[in-house]
């Protein structure tokens, strides 16, 4: 459909990169429109295509200055109503040139009538044939483009999504109306309904690093309106929640329950606990350690009791005994150990190390299973995520939105480092993994000190895609982030975004028109920039098939912290439904609260065959109580002594 | 322009460089003048106000616009002029202003020469790549030259200007015999043949080097409020058609020039009732907005004939 011709002045040139053109005053046309300009044959006689995309929109008459308007209706608006003739008024659009066809030689825009982009336009102007083709299509849908009533799917290419050619994906907005985490809900369905096979496998992790918006993934929508469900069918994808989620969370301080919102006991089926032990935490200890904790010799003290006490037996001539440390417990048996010899046989160093560095690392190491209580165990009890048994197209989802920022550190460090660590060995159980960070800015902000998390994410950032490992990450002020790490993402997308944002100087490339109306967005409507697409296109997502956080709360209340018996009851009914509260309430009874929680961690952590008898078992066997038997009275001293005063 | 240039170069002309057109120039005009006019009807030549609200009556708009340049000279000083000429006919739709018929809308550009100045040989060389026409035709018989080279350029911008006014008259009658409502014709409607009789056109006269008053009603042609009008009157002369006019003052002077913002209607004669010359007068009054601003004619000058203007010289360049 033709709406339009090219134009260009002495003052307002066309150019290779950007391009004008007037419409009559009715035109479907706005900030965003795709459209085509057919100019005349190149000198080979080949046609000339050129594919914009608007980015600027002008109105304007003959008026000189609106003054000649106020005199023209007698200073009355209403009087220009009743003028007889309109004004002439121009439409006039500048577009960003997408593609050239032929693309060499690069000339500007030549003179030539413009139209709408049809469908097949959309994919030339994306560059979206080069990766749609039939047996070799690797596009992701992310939504559609629209035009009036047309509407084109848009892909991405899962290669420079999701890797190797680039990877990683960024996203930004406002809080609660950029909808966020709806578009990576929804883009991990595309890409699950839509990953190619000839790549593999791919799993998603999320951190759920607030509220309960990731909580019910498994959980059908139930607001997906017929336009919605028109956009699944158009863009080839299930309109259902995932199918495999599990959850995962620390537990609470008191250890009694999961630190989760999703603690409904119609949803615990796939909710288990996240505890880790010594053995798992100590290669991670830095993350928790700052600068003036771990010095030189702090840090070769920890680096010692890692390489050479930690899960092996350890002696030394000035112990009492052999240690095998296994856990915090034991950690601290051993510091109790070190330096109790150390103190009486009036040492001040011991194998090089100052009895002052042996305390202060003793301090900060046995500290932090009181500062990440619930995540970190003293027993050694762990639960973890399935390591080596990634399955396809699962979902696993770690909530760490109740855990303090400490726990959240360690938890994301270990979780990222273990994926790596796994994906370069390729014994995690999937090809790709998509991790999922909200409030980036906090994780790697632009600023402040260097800390392990940043370290990490900026690794990810340049040297994930080759792994599989692929970062997709949220946050409401991209400019607050680590340059690095967004300029790593291969693909951005935009919601509605904070206009203080779009003013720094990060979106300057952006025309005002397409910063405003960035800053006017709708819930569905995104901005996208990918490799393929020279200039940023504004697409609409479907909600996504989940339930919401919001609906989720109302329908699945998350349960007060329950009592002890209560919540050991519920952990071992999971594992065998004959379990009774009446039954647990005798077998712990009198028991330390300490060793309850032992116990139960320790029988969810092995799954026994006789879930009764390992749990009962894992308790110090008690002496039954015996009535003291009455003693027999003492025999009378035989003979009284003559004059010996001691009776001899 | 090429086409013109070529013609020149074929018949050994040298070019001008980067003279103005002659309508810039300054041109020596007519001495303005007084005409006593017989006033239509019983009564005195008198003033009145309108009768009745401005209201939306015109259908269409016609206007002509000309460019003359002097692309060369020949030997002897004589001006080679390169004349455009257009006209067109521009009806309003809604509240816009669309082109009628592709007839009505006439494009000319030739080249104006004194034939006689440059001979039958050179005539026939410009004549052979380009149209041309001759400015001294009118000339008066047995004047062989030679000429004033101001002369011979005023020649041609009369006759370019001649040209213009016979394509407006063709695009009036066309409106005139097959259009479709009131025709608001920018100038006198006295020469533009048959338009002169059809009670559709309407003419409006911007300019006053002619004023068709004597000493007693100069002042109230010149007191004329905004929405007065004064009593019509025949202007006839020998070579035009006798037309009933009147002047119509559009907007208050203000401390301005007393004839600014008034303009003379002419009418055909037959059926200049004062209940038509009223009627006619609150169509012209409508037509004040919006205002034409930055022309400088704006006191006078209906929007509708500032967009074709505008439109002739958007389809000229």
């Amino acid at each position: 459909m033709s709406i339009g011709r090219v134009v260009a002045t002495e003052r307002r040139p066309n150019t290779a990169s950007e391009f004008h053109f007037w419409t009559a005053l009715d035109a479907p046309v706005g900030i965003g429109t795709i459209v085509r300009v057919e100019g005349p044959p190149a000198g080979d006689g080949q046609a000339v295509s050129v594919y914009g995309v608007v980015v600027e929109g002008f109105s304007y008459t003959d008026l000189q200055t609106p003054l000649h308007d106020v005199i023209g209706a007698d200073g009355d608006p209403a009087n220009a109503l009743r003028a007889p003739t309109d004004r002439t008024e121009i439409r006039l659009y500048t577009a960003h040139a997408l593609r050239h066809i032929p693309d060499e030689p690069l000339q500007p825009v030549p003179m030539g009538i413009v139209h709408l982009a049809t469908d097949a336009d959309v994919a030339v102007a994306l560059r979206m044939d080069g990766y749609l083709k039939e047996g070799q299509r690797t596009g992701i849908p992310i939504g559609v483009y629209r035009s009036g009533a047309m509407q084109s799917p848009v892909y991405l290419d899962a290669d420079f999504l999701l890797g190797p050619e680039a990877a990683h994906l960024n996203i930004s907005g406002v809080s609660g109306l950029a909808t966020k985490t709806s578009a990576v809900e929804w883009l991990l369905s595309s890409i699950f309904s839509h990953f190619p096979e000839q790549k593999g496998s791919v799993a998603a992790l999320c951190f759920n690093v607030k509220g309960p918006d990731l909580c019910f993934l498994d959980q059908p929508a139930t607001k997906l309106d017929e336009a919605d469900k028109a956009l699944y069918e158009a863009l080839g994808v299930p309109a259902e929640p995932f199918r495999d989620v599990e959850y995962f969370a620390p537990y609470t301080a008191r250890g009694y329950s999961l630190a989760t919102l999703r603690s409904n006991e119609a949803l615990a089926h796939n909710v288990r606990p996240l505890t880790w032990g010594l053995g798992e935490v100590l290669q991670y200890a830095e993350v928790l350690l700052n600068k003036d904790d771990v010095d030189a010799k702090a840090d070769a003290l920890i680096d010692f009791i890692r390489e050479r006490v930690v899960q092996q037996e350890f002696t030394d001539s000035i112990l009492e005994r052999a240690h095998k440390v296994l856990s915090f417990s034991d950690l601290e048996q051993w510091f109790r150990d070190v330096l109790r010899n150390m103190e009486q046989r009036n040492l001040e160093s011991w194998r090089t190390h100052h009895v002052a560095t042996i305390r202060k690392v003793r301090n900060r190491l046995t500290n932090i299973s009181t500062r990440c209580r619930g995540l970190v165990t003293d027993d050694g009890t762990t639960h973890d995520l399935p390591w080596g048994a990634f399955r396809d197209r699962a979902v696993y989802v770690i909530d760490v939105a109740a855990s303090e920022d400490d726990a959240q550190d360690l938890i994301f460090a270990r979780v990222v480092s273990q994926l790596r660590e796994q994906l370069e060995r390729r014994t995690l159980g999937v090809d790709h993994v998509v991790v999922f960070v909200d409030e980036l800015n906090k994780y790697a902000p632009s600023d402040g000190p260097d800390t392990y998390v940043r370290k990490m994410l900026l690794d990810i950032a340049e040297r994930g895609r080759y792994l599989g490992l692929v970062l997709f990450a949220a946050q409401q002020f991209r400019s607050q982030v680590h340059r690095r790490v967004v300029g790593n993402c291969g693909t951005a997308l935009f919601g509605r975004m904070d206009m203080d944002e779009l003013a720094t100087p990060g979106y300057a490339t952006l025309a005002p028109a397409t910063r405003t109306k960035l800053a006017t967005l709708d819930k569905g409507q995104l901005m996208v920039r990918h490799p393929h697409f020279a200039q940023p296109v504004f697409v609409r997502f479907p909600r996504p098939a989940v339930m919401g956080g919001r609906e989720g709360m109302e329908r699945y209340p998350a349960e007060p912290e329950p009592t002890l018996e209560v919540s050991v009851t519920r952990t071992l009914r999971a594992l065998d439904p004959s379990v009774t509260l009446e039954w647990v309430k005798q077998a712990i009874v009198a028991a330390p609260e300490d060793d309850v929680l032992r116990a139960r961690n320790r029988t969810l952590q092995t799954r026994p065959e006789d879930v009764k008898a390992f749990f009962k078992a894992q308790f110090r066997q008690r002496v039954a109580a015996e009535p003291a038997r009455s003693r027999p009275a003492p025999l009378p001293l035989a003979g009284q002594g003559g004059d010996d005063p001691y009776g001899f | 322009m090429r086409g013109a240039l070529r013609a020149l170069r074929a018949a050994g002309a040298a070019a001008a460089t980067g003279e103005p057109a002659l309508e810039t120039r300054p041109v020596a005009a007519e001495p303005p003048r007084l005409q006593r006019a017989e006033p239509i009807g019983a009564g005195p030549f008198s003033a009145r106000l309108v009768d009745g609200e401005p209201a939306v009556g015109i259908a269409a708009f016609l206007d002509g616009i000309q460019e003359s340049r002097v692309l060369a000279h020949w030997p002897g000083g004589v001006p080679i002029v390169l004349g455009t000429v257009a006209a067109t006919v521009r009806r309003r739709e809604g509240r816009a202003l669309v082109s009628w018929r592709p007839e009505a809308t006439r494009v000319e550009r030739a080249l104006f020469v004194p034939k006689a100045a440059i001979g039958d040989a050179a005539w026939a060389l410009l004549a052979d790549g380009y149209p041309v026409r001759d400015t001294l035709d009118t000339a008066k018989a047995g004047d062989t030259g030679p000429w004033h080279p101001m002369d011979l350029t005023a020649s041609a911008l009369t006759a370019v200007q001649r040209r213009r006014e016979l394509l407006e008259t063709a695009c009036a009658e066309l409106w005139c015999a097959e259009g479709d409502g009131p025709l608001f014709v920018d100038g006198g409607i006295a020469s533009a043949g048959a338009a002169a009789h059809s009670p559709l056109a309407i003419g409006v006269v911007k300019s006053h080097r002619t004023l068709y008053v004597d000493g007693d009603t100069l002042p109230l042609v010149l007191a004329l409020a905004a929405g007065e009008r004064t009593t019509a009157f025949t202007v006839a002369s020998p070579r035009r058609a006798p037309v009933a006019s009147w002047y119509l003052r559009l907007r208050a002077s203000d401390g301005r020039d007393p004839l600014w913002g008034l303009v003379r209607v002419e009418v055909a004669l037959d059926g200049a009732t004062p209940e038509r010359c009223d009627l006619v007068s609150r169509w012209l009054l409508a037509e004040r907005a919006p205002v034409s601003l930055p022309d400088a004619r704006w006191g006078a000058m209906a929007y509708g004939i500032r967009l074709t203007e505008e439109y002739l010289r958007a389809i000229t360049r």
